[in-house]
């Protein structure tokens, strides 16, 4: 199948990890993804005023328009902008952790398992609120990480704030907020959206912080991420 | 016409979608905002805009909302607040550096080309200790040219 796919401005930059993570689990599972032809920025989270902020999506969905039917939007912040742009309900904007289904595992060949290993899955904020625009499926990262034999922890963590949105504006807030996060988690923390990686990392220590595709990657046997 | 009104505009919302708030200060309860600092207060916020009051710039949720919708999931009528806060930062004209870098750089470029933000965010980063940091953020560094100027 083809998805149109909108990387926005961090999978083209600080996050090329997810971006390359994302490009060849769905290679290997036989989907191909498009960019939407001369894509603009979503605005994120930058603007106060509504219709400047959807407008900026509508553009996007306008170049879709034609191409594609679904489309793919990585990053947390310009999936819930862009499927909140699609107001007739036009596009089905998906996001990556919902396209990670049972048909996604029954092709998808083991290489490793995660057996004696402890994650803390971290989906944020943005991918289970608001309501119309959470995921379909809310566990699967658990789901995925005890399916291949590793300890899911931190049950109150995942859906906290990393405070990830006031990094470049008060890092205190950020830093007192991941904090709580790596203090309510064990292991590995295990992450989809490219702003709390980086808010993570930033106070993590020690402590490993991952991509969720770099997580599938190391159990299809490709390079250890652990 | 205060600058409330205008945010309240700025959201979708109408003055009167605030007279549905029951009081509850559920929000309040899971404020990210209130595990910094134990003073913020959305529902109160919500009642002064209900009754036409001003926001001050310096209240810790106008300051600190991190736009993580917990009080939208936890409120019984899913009140958006992070969207009404980031209108009011909007009508307020507060903005860091780092916003400022981010909004020319999608105007120049249509997108938020990082080396242009970091660029111009340099003094504030410089002052706001951010080159400890340096360090732990080199897997992030990478260089691509800016997609195209002046595009939108």
């Amino acid at each position: 199948m083809e998805y149109g796919y909108y990387p926005g401005c961090s999978l083209t930059g600080s996050a090329h990890k997810l971006d390359k993570g994302i490009k060849q689990i769905f290679a290997r599972a036989g989907h191909s993804v498009k960019e939407i032809p001369d894509w603009n920025c979503c605005g994120a989270f930058e603007y106060g005023d509504r219709n400047e902020l959807l407008n900026f999506s509508k553009k996007n969905l306008e170049k879709a328009r034609g191409h594609f039917h679904e489309i793919v939007a990585p990053c947390p912040a310009c999936y819930k902008n862009l499927k909140e742009a699609d107001e007739a309900y036009e596009f089905g904007v998906i996001h990556p952790l919902d396209i990670f289904d049972e048909s996604f595992f029954a092709w998808m060949k083991q290489g490793r398992d995660l057996k004696g290993q402890v994650f803390t899955p971290y989906y944020g904020c943005i991918l289970l609120r608001p309501r119309e625009t959470a995921l379909r499926n809310k566990n699967i990262m658990e789901d995925t990480i005890a399916r291949f034999g590793g300890e899911v922890a931190g049950e109150a963590a995942k859906d906290r704030c990393c405070g990830g949105n006031q990094i470049f504006i008060d890092k205190s807030v950020t830093e007192k907020l991941s904090g709580i996060i790596l203090e309510k988690s064990r292991g590995t923390l295990v992450v989809f959206c490219p702003l709390c990686h980086m808010a993570l990392k930033t106070f993590s220590g020690e402590r490993k912080v991952i991509y969720f595709t770099d997580l599938l990657l190391h159990i299809m046997g490709d390079k250890s991420v652990l | 016409m205060p600058k409330t009104d205008n945010a309240i505009e700025l959201t979708g919302y109408l003055r009167q979608d605030f007279s549905v708030c029951l009081g509850c200060k559920i929000c309040a309860s899971v404020c990210s905002v209130n595990d910094i600092s134990g003073n913020a207060n959305p529902q109160d916020m919500l009642q002064r805009i209900f009754l036409g009051r001003e926001i001050s710039a310096g209240e810790p949720l106008v300051r600190s909302c991190t736009g993580c919708y917990r009080c939208t999931g936890a409120c019984p009528w899913e009140i958006r607040i992070p969207d009404v806060v980031r209108a009011l930062r909007h009508e307020l004209k507060i903005e860091s550096p780092f916003e400022k870098a981010f909004k020319g750089s999608v105007a120049l470029f249509g997108r938020v080309y990082e080396p242009y933000v970091l660029m111009k965010a340099v003094p504030f980063l410089l002052k706001g200790g951010y080159i400890q940091h340096m360090g732990r953020w080199m897997e992030y560094m990478g260089f691509h040219l800016p997609h195209k100027v002046k595009r939108t």
